[in-house]
């Protein structure tokens, strides 16, 4: 263990929304909680797991933040700022942690092991998840 | 023999200086100097909730011409 263990026993998220603008919370907590070692479990399900394919469809921004998309890419474009992807990929390289992909909707788009990105760990119901995450922090995205 | 290790992330923006600070951190051991050079307007308080976190020791933290230097003494790897 390189870092001195610290209080929050970790972090649990949900990832239900498919929207391009909330990859980008998923990935910046993810790695901020590797920085400060703290474990993350990721529950990758709704309209979200289609991104967490080996065929991701194109990023969907909301309707209420489309006004806000040009500045925003610019002013990701000028800070030279990784993609969300890439931030989530150097966490999980860099920490504790594990993305899961949720059985009852891989089961509902037919996704098998085989479909999904590399970054997931594996499918698993939602039992295994909240056991995952006892006593972890949970933020539903 | 301690060494003294320079991060450059000046440009970076969040959580970009702190992740190229731990995988410096993670190179380094107790003794060694970290030097941080970075732009990111949240690097000040996120540097010292890492100390905390961590619990090394800041031993410099200034602001000059829009530039954030910290300079850490590790002190509490295991």
């Amino acid at each position: 263990m390189l870092l001195r263990v610290i209080e929050m026993s970790g972090l649990a998220i949900i990832m239900f929304s498919g929207q391009a603008e909330n990859f980008i919370p998923l990935a910046v907590l993810t790695q901020t909680a590797v920085n400060m070692n703290i474990p993350v479990r990721i529950f990758v399900t709704g309209t979200a797991l289609p991104y967490f394919t080996k065929n991701k469809p194109e990023p969907r921004f909301s309707k209420e933040f489309e006004d806000m998309v040009p500045a925003l890419m610019g002013g990701m474009k000028k800070l030279q700022m990784p993609s969300w992807y890439e931030i989530l990929k150097e966490a999980k390289e860099l920490g504790d942690v594990k993305i899961y992909a949720c059985s009852l909707m891989a089961e509902v788009m037919g996704l098998k092991k085989e479909h999904l990105d590399e970054i997931v760990d594996d499918i698993v119901g939602a039992a295994f998840f909240m056991k995952e995450s006892e006593n972890m922090k949970v933020i539903f995205i | 023999m301690s060494e003294k290790h320079l991060v450059d992330a000046r440009g970076m923006s969040c959580p970009g200086p702190i992740t190229k600070l731990v995988k410096t951190y993670r190179t380094a051991k107790n003794g060694d100097i970290i030097e941080v050079l970075a732009t990111d307007p949240g690097f000040i308080p996120d540097v010292k909730a890492w100390i905390e976190k961590t619990g090394n020791e800041l031993l410099e933290l200034k602001e000059e011409a829009g530039v954030i230097r910290a300079v850490i003494k590790i002190t509490a790897k295991k």
